[in-house]
């Protein structure tokens, strides 16, 4: 659809992924005139490949996170040549959550406290009970399957719409390692129904959620919260790249340019809501440059685009004599262990890492797995390839490590001199290292999942993962009170442009050591019931307090 | 499989791939090698007609005037990443083959829905595997308010 360029909403949100399905859905519930700007397309859900015989070739070009590969037109290329890890993400509507594997979990009080506790970085605007209530409405939105009672948070009121999924024989050889060493474990949290629940219907356990969930079983904003604002008045634009958020003369966000189907039209709104996620945010925020933001919009504190952190994940395998059926899904968690979550300084480094074991998926990332530090042709490739893989297959364990990278303001994103997207505006380059901090905590959790391994009985375990990509994009729009050291408010309304909003995880202040869409989703229906709730009373786009 | 049956896959082209592919999974502990398996022959095609993109890899790779062994060890340590990929693509459509998949132990030639019976998560659990853990109780930092 086209808008008319006389219409005037009354939020216009840039970003149909995860965040902004969730406000999308909010505020046009609440009465709210909303039209989404996304640059990709709806997912073609009978083309995802899961269930075809060549699903894992299918998946490593047009599903693929990264997208450098994937390549496709709504895709901008990422400068990834000064980064330590690739930048997944996915765009269209539905965003990273159509190819997210589903670990639906929170972050820790202590996340939001961590230069209180532990000396470190800032402490976040809210707390862990100022987002409890907004975690609990997005757990019964997207339909999470949590165990109540994890000893891992404080006690909850209102539970998740389902328990858990069965822990598969993966997890449960690993809790009875876990058990032996004395540590904790919980059966995974997911963001993927046991049971039908709204518009998702129950898992089938494919073990293929990260190329898509063909059986429509798996949180997907696309599936779960776009349906249901457009049923509520909404309109989603896609295909529209967004080259600007404009201002009026105040200083203040009266809608966008875009280009769709290579024409440049514009779009007007009474409050813009930013949800990109942290590489497209700032991106648009650089390239909305003005006379009065020469540096990049909110962009004051100099801080927009830097500070990025993403989850450089680390893995650790074993291989077992028993058949563990580790293909069975979700890909999610099976289990979770966050028994050195917290900051303990006689390791050596600050703050920690949630573990979890996913499905394994098919054999092609199994032979990804194996090859990883073994010798070719003694050890893999060759005369004991078939051996190996047959020992292998069916009987992995990988624990995944989640390590919570701290802000650094080297680490960052900015616009590329030099490539760009298919509309001509200029791409993304990302500058991330490995500092001495995350690399000492990778260390030391791989080290004990191997301790674990080996407790759980592995007949061979190493470490075959360091760095790799986590499609965790976060702190390029840092959450804070002080406007000379944030971006955004404790509601994510931008410090220098009031009727200008962020809402996805580039406002993290820290990264937390947890997949962060609950959070995401979390934070975003807040702000969304902050801006619905004070839309009324205010009709300047501001919501004040 | 018309992707594949232009004139750049001819005989002697797959003759090729089979050399290469059976010096990185000559078979063993019960399966076949690569080509027994028809990674050059079905497999290729099927991999071809979905992934056309793989043709200019593949190609670039056995056609270096050496014999298949000699030619790998030197891409590997030349061009890991080419190897790399050259490998896992061999590897990828050898577990194609359904046959392969069923002597490895997957249950079918493409993932296979197996939804949980009703109270299978309570049965990996029914034994009190969770009990150490809740007893130990809480383990999460309270933060000042």
């Amino acid at each position: 659809m086209s808008s008319r360029a006389t219409d005037v909403f009354d939020a216009l949100i840039i970003g149909g992924g995860t965040s902004g399905g969730v406000v999308a859905k909010h505020l046009s519930e609440a009465g709210m005139k909303v039209v989404v700007l996304e640059q990709g397309e709806w997912p073609d859900r009978d083309d995802l490949p899961g269930e075809k015989v060549e699903y894992e070739f299918l998946a490593a070009m047009k599903w693929w996170p990264n997208p450098n590969v994937r390549d496709n037109p709504a895709d901008y290329p990422i400068n990834i040549d000064d980064s330590d890890t690739e930048i997944w993400m996915y765009n269209g509507v539905g965003g990273s959550s159509v190819l997210w594997a589903g670990c639906w979990i929170r972050a820790l009080p202590s996340d939001f406290r961590v230069r209180t506790l532990d000396g470190v970085c800032d402490d976040w605007p809210i707390t862990y009970e100022d987002l409890l209530p907004f975690y609990q409405e997005v757990d019964h939105e997207i339909g999470a399957a949590v165990k109540p009672g994890n000893t891992a948070y404080p006690p909850d009121s209102r539970p998740a719409p389902m328990d858990a999924h069965p822990i598969n024989p993966g997890g449960r050889k690993a809790a009875e390692g876990l058990n032996k060493l004395g540590w904790h474990w919980w059966p995974g949290h997911n963001g993927i129904p046991t049971q039908d629940y709204n518009n998702l219907k129950q898992c089938e356990r494919l073990g293929v959620c990260r190329m898509g969930c063909p059986n429509n079983s798996k949180f997907s904003s696309d599936l779960t919260h776009f349906p249901i604002a457009i049923k509520h008045g909404a309109r989603v634009v896609t295909g529209a790249r967004v080259s600007e958020i404009t201002l009026d003369e105040n200083g203040r966000a009266n809608g966008a340019k875009y280009f769709r189907n290579g024409r440049q039209r514009s779009i007007a709104a009474s409050r813009v809501i930013l949800a990109c996620n942290g590489i497209g945010t700032p991106r648009l925020l650089l390239l909305s440059k003005s006379e009065r933001f020469p540096n990049g919009l909110a962009n004051s504190s100099g801080l927009v685009g830097k500070r990025l952190m993403t989850h450089p994940y680390g893995t650790a395998i074993g291989i077992y004599d028993d058949f563990l059926e580790d293909w069975l899904g979700p890909v999610g968690e099976m289990v979770q262990s966050l028994e050195f979550y917290e900051t303990d300084t006689s390791r050596g480094f600050v703050r920690g890492a949630k573990w979890h074991i996913m499905a394994t998926g098919g054999p092609m990332q199994s032979v990804g797995r194996m090859k990883v530090d073994m010798e070719w042709p003694d050890d893999f490739w060759g005369e004991n390839f078939c051996k190996t893989m047959k020992e292998a297959i069916g009987h992995i364990i990988e624990w995944c490590i989640v390590p919570e990278d701290l802000p650094e303001e080297t680490n960052c994103v900015s616009l590329d001199p030099d490539l760009k997207d298919t509309d001509g505006l200029p791409a993304v380059r990302v500058r991330y290292k490995l500092s001495a901090n995350t690399q000492a905590l990778l260390d030391f959790h791989l080290n004990k999942a191997l301790e674990l391994h080996r407790a759980s009985g592995a007949k061979k375990a190493w470490i075959n993962g360091r760095a790799f990509a986590s499609g965790h994009n976060m702190g390029t729009a840092k959450m804070g009170d002080d406007s000379r050291t944030s971006v955004v408010n404790g509601f994510g309304q931008t410090h220098d442009v009031p009727n200008l909003y962020i809402v996805d995880g580039s406002v993290f202040t820290t990264s937390t050591g947890v997949n962060p869409t609950a959070t995401i989703c979390a934070i975003a229906k807040r702000t969304a019931t902050h801006i619905a709730d004070t839309a009324l009373k205010d009709t300047t786009g501001v919501a004040h307090g | 499989m018309a992707e594949a049956a232009d004139s750049v896959v001819d005989s002697q082209w797959r003759r090729r791939l089979a050399a290469f592919a059976d010096t990185l999974v000559p078979g063993g502990a019960g399966l076949p090698s690569a080509s027994a398996a028809g990674v050059h022959e079905a497999g290729i095609d099927r991999t071809l007609a979905c992934r056309p993109d793989l043709r200019d890899l593949i190609t670039s790779v056995i056609g270096v005037d050496a014999e298949p062994r000699e030619a790998l060890e030197r891409l590997r340590a030349e061009q890991p990443g080419v190897f790399d990929r050259f490998a896992v693509t061999i590897a990828g459509i050898y577990f194609m083959n359904p046959d392969v998949r069923r002597l490895v132990g997957y249950p079918g030639d493409a993932p296979q829905r197996k939804r949980a019976s009703p109270g299978e998560a309570e049965e990996y659990l029914k034994d009190g595997i969770l009990d150490p853990v809740i007893e130990r109780g809480p383990i999460y930092r309270t933060t000042p308010s």
